[in-house]
């Protein structure tokens, strides 16, 4: 077993590789796939943001949430209505777009202040329930065109990047698209990120852990909660106008606008590995492509599931939504904390990265200081080592180093 | 990366996505101009099974139905108008928006790949829907068997999209990486219209759109999309003026829909009708498409209503559960026998054969105008014989009425390539819709009278004529009621 340092060179050269690694991926994919799988990743990466909104508020915070389908439905219909409505350009409305989601989600988080737990949930449901119905009312049709939704949302002409430049037809849409996919989820990784490493993330996990204790020591639970739910809904919400953009369409037959979203949403965060910053993406990666595939599979009935389900047993039709959940459930077994619990167990049997000693000064050489590091040392709390009830308990870090 | 490194970075990406908010829409660089539509009335429907039925009470035709000469059909025994173009006028379509305009009048040699989409696993859908795929695959063996479309052979490759639009264009996108010359028989209003944009900025032909949503008729914004289906505002006008025919002195009516754009786009057309025609909607009642209990509330209003004509549109399985709760409701209020109407998405004996003898003496339609061919009495129409025969052999027996929408949208199809490899351009995806457009055709299980007309810009509509029908529960086939309705068929 291989020990190193946090903070030291190597520790920084391996993070490096996995930087590069993961660039390099997300290079490959739009220069050397096909559209279809293009495609496939973005669409990923719409869940991955979804996932990673609702792991803010239920893997950090425990505040149970089983609507942010709604929010990524209003997302997805505040970029349809100022695009086809207002002839706005797509980008802009995703500000507008969080912005509203924010206010909404900030005024759903309100009864978390008294609620807990199921009856939480319930309020949530409520809101997952409702916002469908909203939709088709016809008092909204005005806004929404009720049932039959509003079409006409992507770019007309696909606008010039640098580095990215001239796209056109089919392809260079979805490589555009694919872009923008990847950029918000940057955005969403760094945000959600820095508000995990801060005091409010740190806030959060406390009043996830004991409420009571959190409050006593002056955490402010109203604030916090609000706040981090408003935030949660407006990066959800982004996630359902990068949708309508790539669909190009706001449909209430969709069902990531539905309670079916809100469930897979959490199905992705707690495969990935819920309170954990990568969970989200390796959750939502790990749930487009197998699903992908398991559907390949049971449209041909050839290979594997085609012999087994087909053949063998003899059932009829395209196994894959079987095949799915019976791997979804077999996961739940094998890796409880999620696919990067899974992974981090079997790195450690390799690697183990010595965290910083708290209250021990930092070796300035290795790492660039910064006051929130020193100041995080003076409170005796090493960068990232707090309590996960979701991590690995053999590990004080919810997150990989 | 520390916190504030964190917040720089994510500061620069912020601003880069201002960057693309403020992208060039007016680049002239960009995607060609795809005469796109404009951007509002989206759809979001379910399609359900398009099953036929009806008995043909005419003797089976023979061949030559339509005017003009009558020449070999698709499957040998349809009959055909026009051999090349149809009943249009020499409409073509404008390939220099293309985006590859050299590919859209490029030769098609060999194989020739139909795309589509559907779902095959996923809920409820796929158990609906999935019959309808494998009978467009059998028709497509059935085609290249006989050597349907010369010197090509076609094959058809259905992506599973599970009735979701989110996944349809991923779908699409699968068919057309792997050289889909056209896309064919996708399933679902929502999800064909999810592509519709795509497809016509690639002009990539996309034929039976399987939705009778009127939005798939609109040939001078989508010109590369051609809808399947009798449109559903115009099967509910028949309705009104059936309902007209039979209480002359006026009626009272009760409408009852599901909650999404067939149900709306139903309900419109029977309202435009009953307006002129004198018919007073007095109760208006919708079910939500995921719902699976009995509309008790809703019929309950309906029956208090006592309306003298009830207008229904529930959705693949409510079919049933809202018959026999109609039952219910008529059971406690004696002497209330309303004329019941159903969409024709329920047509199936399969479907209403659930409900029992709660289904006998409904009304209904056709999506098609097809003959009933469940019922023995048409064995020997053409082509029903003959599909029989071939959807057994596939061991396809146990969905043999809902198959036979497949098979027909495949019927179309392969007819429509055939025109276009006689067309003076040969086979590309530009003739292709041109053959489409300029189309009239009488497929092998539609009864005589009907033919499926398309005229350019001047009717974009496949199907618009059908037949009123009676459905009796204790022998499960349906019998006509009045004479073919064929004035909505505009060219």
């Amino acid at each position: 077993m291989i020990k190193i340092k946090e903070g030291s060179v190597v520790h920084w050269l391996i993070r490096l590789v996995w930087v590069a690694a993961v660039v390099a991926v997300v290079i490959y994919i739009p220069t050397k796939t096909t559209s279809g799988t293009v495609g496939d990743f973005t669409l990923a990466f719409e869940y991955a943001i979804a996932a990673m909104s609702l792991n803010l508020v239920l893997g950090y915070a425990g505040i149970i949430s089983i609507g942010h389908s709604a929010f990524f439905g209003i997302g997805m219909y505040t970029t349809a209505v100022l695009v086809s409505r207002y002839d706005w350009s797509q980008g802009w409305t995703f500000y507008v777009a969080a912005a509203i989601a924010f206010v909404v989600g900030f005024l759903v988080a309100l009864p978390a202040l008294r609620l807990k737990g199921i009856y939480l949930a319930v309020v949530t449901l409520a809101l997952g329930v409702l916002f469908p119905t909203l939709i088709r009312w016809d008092k909204l049709e005005w806004l929404s065109e009720g049932p039959a939704g509003i079409d006409g949302i992507t770019y007309d002409d696909i606008p010039k990047w640098p580095l990215i430049g001239e796209l056109r037809g089919r392809e260079g849409r979805a490589t555009f698209i694919y872009w923008v996919a990847v950029l918000l989820l940057v955005i969403s990784y760094l945000v959600a990120r820095g508000l995990v490493k801060s005091r409010v993330g740190r806030s959060l996990i406390a009043i996830r852990d004991n409420e009571t204790a959190a409050a006593v020591m002056g955490v402010p639970r109203a604030r916090t909660k609000t706040v981090v739910f408003g935030l949660s809904a407006a990066m959800c919400a982004i996630a359902g106008s990068l949708s309508a953009t790539r669909l190009n369409l706001a449909s209430p037959d969709i069902r990531n606008i539905t309670l079916i979203g809100s469930i897979t949403f959490l199905l992705i965060m707690v495969l990935g590995g819920a309170a954990t910053l990568w969970g989200p993406i390796v959750g939502a990666l790990a749930y487009v492509l197998l699903d992908a595939r398991l559907r390949d599979a049971g449209e041909t009935g050839e290979g594997i599931v085609g012999t087994v389900f087909n053949d063998w047993l003899n059932i009829e039709g395209s196994p894959a939504t079987l095949v799915l959940a019976v791997i979804l459930l077999a996961m739940m077994f094998v890796a409880p904390f999620g696919i990067v619990g899974l992974l981090r167990r079997i790195a450690r049997r390799i690697v183990v990265i010595e965290p910083r000693p708290a209250g021990h000064p930092i070796d300035e050489s290795n790492l660039p200081a910064t006051t929130e590091a020193v100041a995080e040392v003076d409170e005796g709390l090493a960068p990232g080592a707090e309590v996960n009830v979701f991590a690995d308990p053999t590990t004080t870090s919810g997150e990989p180093t | 990366m520390n916190s504030r490194t964190s917040r720089l970075v994510a500061g620069l990406a912020a601003a880069t996505l201002v960057v693309a908010a403020c992208g060039d829409d007016d680049d002239d660089g960009g995607a060609a101009d795809t005469g796109a539509a404009p951007a509002e009335t989206g759809a979001a429907t379910t399609v359900a099974t398009e099953d036929t039925g009806t008995e043909a009470t005419s003797a089976p035709p023979t061949e030559g139905t339509g005017a003009g000469e009558t020449t070999a059909s698709s499957a040998g025994t349809g009959s055909t108008a026009t051999g090349g173009t149809g009943g249009g006028g020499g409409w073509t379509v404008n390939t220099d928006d293309c985006v590859d305009p050299d590919r859209a009048n490029a030769p098609i040699e060999g194989t020739v790949n139909i795309g589509s989409s559907g779902p095959l696993s996923g809920g409820p859908a796929a158990a609906a829907f999935a019959p309808v795929i494998a009978g467009y695959q059998a028709y497509i063996d059935y085609a290249n068997e006989n050597q349907l479309l010369p010197d090509h052979d076609v094959s058809v490759s259905f992506g599973d999209d599970q009735y979701d639009p989110a996944l349809t264009p991923g779908v699409i996108n699968g068919a057309l990486d792997e050289g889909a010359h056209l896309i064919s028989g996708m399933i679902g209003t929502p999800n064909n219209l999810a592509v519709r944009d795509t497809l016509n900025e690639e002009c990539i032909p996309h034929l039976e759109a399987a939705s009778g949503d009127p939005e798939f008729g609109e040939v001078a914004d989508y010109p590369w999309t051609m809808g399947s289906n009798l449109p559903y505002d115009r099967e509910w006008k028949m309705y009104a003026e059936d309902v007209a025919r039979e209480f002359p002195d006026g009626a009272t009516a009760a409408l009852f829909y599901v909650n999404n754009d067939a149900g709306a786009v139903s309900k419109q057309g029977f309202e435009d009708a009953a307006e002129e025609l004198g018919i007073d909607i007095v109760d208006d009642q919708t079910i939500e498409a995921t719902e699976t209990a009995p509309p008790s509330a809703q019929l309950g209003s309906i029956a208090g209503n006592a309306p003298d004509v009830i207008v229904a549109f529930p959705l693949g399985a409510q079919c049933p559960v809202f018959l026999n709760e109609l039952a219910n409701q008529k059971a406690a209020n004696q002497g209330w026998e309303p004329r019941v109407y159903l969409t024709n998405t329920c047509a199936s004996p399969l479907i209403l054969g659930a409900a029992g003898p709660s289904a006998t003496g409904i009304f209904t339609s056709q999506a098609f105008g097809a003959v009933d061919i469940t019922n023995p009495d048409n064995a020997t129409y053409p082509g029903v014989a003959e599909y029989l025969d071939y959807i057994e052999s596939k061991g396809l027996s146990d969905t043999v009425p809902t198959s036979a929408a497949g098979w027909n949208y495949a019927e179309v199809t392969v007819e429509i390539l055939r025109r276009a490899a006689e067309s003076p351009e040969g086979l590309t995806q530009a003739s292709i819709i041109n053959a489409a457009r300029n189309f009239e055709y009488t497929p092998t299980m539609i009864r005589e009278g009907i033919t499926f007309k398309t005229d350019g810009e001047e009717d974009g509509y496949l199907v618009e004529s059908t037949q009123i029908v009676q459905y009796d529960a204790s022998t499960k086939f349906f019998t006509d009621v009045g004479e073919l309705i064929t004035k909505f068929e505009s060219s």
